[in-house]
């Protein structure tokens, strides 16, 4: 029995975009995904994560590199390698037209199963994603929420050892979310299946993985367990100070580096959010710092402002996280 | 296989699921071509209507005998236009004031101006009163359905004239004109004679209703029942409905694109040519579904459509299965489903038309006749006026049945050359 559920080596995909230029989408990727593990591609849109997901499930041909799912190459044996894989599409890959139950059953039998096994794989499905009631309506009737649990459904029916989810959480209310990242570890704890889990959301691929591999402009950056990324920027904190539409000097910022104790940084942004009353928009100052122990900095980058005459609208403290560690590795924020 | 049609018993059920579908694969199609039947004269139709086949005569006999064999031959089929004697005001034989030598015919009969020509030697009346060889000669050009009519009216009337002594040789003049037989001696030559012969006492001496056959199947339009209108309304537009319920393949992979669903069968342990093969199966199937609703509903009405059903049905299936083969070949030029919808619309109401689904070829100018071959249409309908208009056969809708496999093929193997899953 291999170790290693999943081992991706040096894969790389170019695109020929539709202007004539290449665009090489994913970059001599390699990674490694245990037994029994839940591991999480971390990355903001377009970082090459679908595309990752698309050659390690057969769909695209790398342009460079192989993968293998449990010993099998996903180029060279596709069908031994696809029949331990469920996949779960980013995109609501079901026949809106058919109920939730025909489209568990057909594909289940794409899956290879049939007769009294199906019938009962589909019953077990359903009861898991919590459908039962809802088998027979059509997809096209369904919320997004229930949409996406039966999407994940679908990667469930022929009791895969190993899960591709691709951003399974996309576009849906927070209930729906918090039910499927229950769903996700209990097919970890429940099942003992291996998860290969990707998200742009840094909450959820923090609280539900074992490790994580940060993905960007198509290179894989940085893969280890959170905690050990999180080491890689140390023991910083992150101050966030709202100032509204104040001007902010360069020397403020300045002051904040010279003259309070454990700051290593100090930037200034402009971002825009609607007023309170929906209608308008407002210029919305941040000023984010960068410090050792944080909290402690607080009381004199306050002061600081203050001397300035700058007003601090609020303050709020962000302790090292995976948001903070793809702003050390990258220079920009995940969510943009 | 078991993949290749669950996955194509899952796309007609999603077909099926839009209750429109029955609008367009049944009630549409059904009051078009009742309302083209009408158009194309099948309410008031008479023995002469339709497309009228061209035969020039020279009769150097002019007896009493070659009237009558002539008179049989119009008998035996109302289509048949004797030229020059029987043209009339509007000129239908095209030959105006020109006498028809024998070498004004040869022309004629190459430019396809006429489909055939009987010539009745001088002294065929008296050879046939005297029990001697009386012989007709009879040419055709190379046209691939019709002759086969003309020639089955001219030997009824052969039979009729000189039984089973003058059917021999027509048999053996056309058997040399066509070059259809080579004999590789005498002996050989002999043992034709004999078998033709044999064969044309055996029909003469057997139930006059072999005789009949040719007649029987012929008569429905000589005597008015009024159907020609129909019998090419209902293969015509259930052509057009083909194209119709088939080339929407390419909107519908475009949209299985979109909702990935296709891409999530790719990453199921399936062969990408089990995915297409369930597809193509599916929309082939509704193409036959189509064909079968629209005979259907003509075979309630009475309609006949000639005496080989089998060849009729090889035909449908040849001809769906070429445009199954285009709606593939066509799904990878395009890209978005507003797209496809509006370019296979466009393809279907041009090559309609254009391939005589509306109304028969025949009434358009030659030039417009051979453009309407570059569709698929036009084949599919020789194959169909071969057969139901003139009773043919496979034999003689073999050219139609080849060239929509020929252009079948090569969309198929552009199709699949070109076809992404992702
Ligand atoms: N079929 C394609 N053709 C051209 N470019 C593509 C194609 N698919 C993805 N891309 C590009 O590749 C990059 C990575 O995309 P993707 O893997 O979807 O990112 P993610 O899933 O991380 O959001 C993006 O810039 C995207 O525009
Ligand atoms: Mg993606």
């Amino acid at each position: 029995m291999h170790q290693n559920m999943v081992e991706v080596r040096d894969l790389s995909k170019t695109f020929k975009r539709s202007n004539g230029e290449m665009l090489d989408a994913v970059k001599n990727v390699s990674f490694d995904i245990r037994q029994g593990e839940i591991f999480s591609l971390l990355g903001p849109n377009g970082a090459g994560k679908t595309t990752t997901i698309s050659m390690i499930s057969g769909l695209l041909t790398p342009t460079h590199g192989d993968a293998t799912i449990g010993g099998h190459s996903i180029t060279r044996q596709p069908l031994e390698a696809k029949k331990l894989l469920g996949v779960v599409p980013q995109e609501i890959a079901l026949y809106p037209t058919l109920s939730a139950r025909q489209n568990l059953e057909f594909f289940g039998k794409m899956y290879g199963l049939s007769g009294a096994a199906l019938s009962k794989r589909a019953d077990e499905v359903l009861e898991f994603i919590d459908l039962k009631d809802r088998q027979h309506d059509k997809i096209e009737s369904f919320s997004g929420g229930m949409k996406r649990r039966v999407n994940i459904g679908v990667g469930l029916l022929h009791q895969p050892r190993l899960i591709y989810m691709d951003e399974p959480t996309v576009g849906i209310d927070p209930q729906s979310r918090r039910r499927i990242l229950d769903t996700v570890k209990q097919m970890q704890t429940e099942m003992g299946m291996t998860v290969l889990y990707t998200s742009h959301l840094m909450e959820e691929v923090q609280e539900i993985s074992d490790r994580v591999g940060i993905i960007d402009h198509g290179e894989l950056i940085a893969v280890g367990t959170v905690g050990d990324l999180i080491q890689k920027v140390g023991e910083e904190d992150r101050l966030i100070l709202k100032v509204g539409s104040q001007v902010v000097s360069e020397l403020l910022l300045t002051r904040f580096r010279h003259e309070v104790e454990g700051v290593t940084g100090a930037t200034h942004e402009q971002a825009h959010s609607n007023g309170s009353d929906g209608s308008a928009t407002q210029p919305d100052g941040l000023i984010i710092v960068i410090a050792r122990r944080g909290r402690r900095a607080l009381p004199d980058l306050i002061r600081v402002a203050n001397d300035s005459g700058l007003d601090i609208v609020s303050v709020e403290v962000r302790e090292p996280d995976l948001e903070a560690v793809f702003l050390h590795l990258t220079g920009r924020e995940l969510r943009d | 296989m078991r993949a290749i049609l669950d996955i194509a018993w899952n796309e007609l059920r999603i077909l099926f699921s839009d209750k429109g579908i029955w609008l367009n694969l049944v009630i549409l199609p059904i009051l078009i071509s009742v309302a083209v039947g009408f158009a194309n004269g099948g309410g008031a139709s008479s023995s002469t209507e339709g497309p009228r086949l061209v035969v020039d005569v020279i009769d150097a006999d002019n007896s009493t005998l070659s009237q009558q064999f002539l008179a049989d031959v119009r008998a035996a089929n109302a289509r048949v236009l004797l030229c020059p004697i029987d043209n009339d005001e509007a000129d239908a034989c095209g030959m105006g004031e020109t006498a028809l030598l024998p070498e004004v015919a040869q022309n004629r009969l190459e430019d396809e101006a006429s489909l055939a020509l009987i010539e009745i030697p001088a002294g065929f009346g008296e050879s046939v009163l005297s029990g001697q060889q009386a012989t007709v000669l009879y040419r055709s050009n190379e046209d691939i359905t019709a002759p086969q009519y003309i020639l089955q009216a001219v030997q009824v009337a052969a039979q009729r004239a000189g039984g089973a002594q003058a059917a021999v040789s027509v048999a053996n003049e056309v058997a040399s004109d066509l070059s259809i037989l080579e004999f590789s001696d005498e002996a050989d030559h002999a043992t034709f004679e004999q078998g033709v012969r044999e064969e044309a006492q055996a029909l003469w001496a057997s139930d006059p209703i072999t005789v009949e056959y040719v007649l029987a199947s012929v008569e429905p339009q000589a005597e008015g029942t009024g159907n020609a209108g129909f019998q090419q309304s209902i293969p015509g537009i259930g052509s057009m409905y083909v194209l119709f319920t088939v080339l929407p393949l390419a909107a519908m992979m475009i949209r299985e694109r979109k909702q990935w669903t296709l891409q999530r069968l790719v990453t199921m342990p399936l062969s990408r040519g089990q995915i297409l093969g369930g597809k193509l199966l599916a929309r082939f199937v509704m193409g036959m579904i189509q064909y079968g609703v629209m005979f259907g509903f003509g075979l309630a009405l009475g309609i006949r459509y000639g005496n080989d059903p089998f060849a009729l049905i090889l035909l449908m299936v040849v001809f769906t299965l070429c445009v199954t083969s285009l709606a593939l070949a066509v799904t990878t030029l395009l890209k978005t489903e507003p797209q496809a919808d509006g370019i296979t619309l466009f393809m279907s109401l041009t090559l309609a038309p254009l391939g005589g689904a509306w109304w028969p070829l025949d009434i358009v100018p030659e030039w417009m006749r051979v453009i309407g071959h570059i569709s698929p249409i036009a084949w599919v309908m020789d194959g169909f006026h071969s057969l139901i208009f003139f009773n043919g056969n496979l034999g003689t809708i073999i050219v139609p049945i080849l060239v929509l496999l020929a252009m079948g093929a090569a969309f198929f193997a552009f199709g699949v050359a070109r076809f992404r899953f992702e």
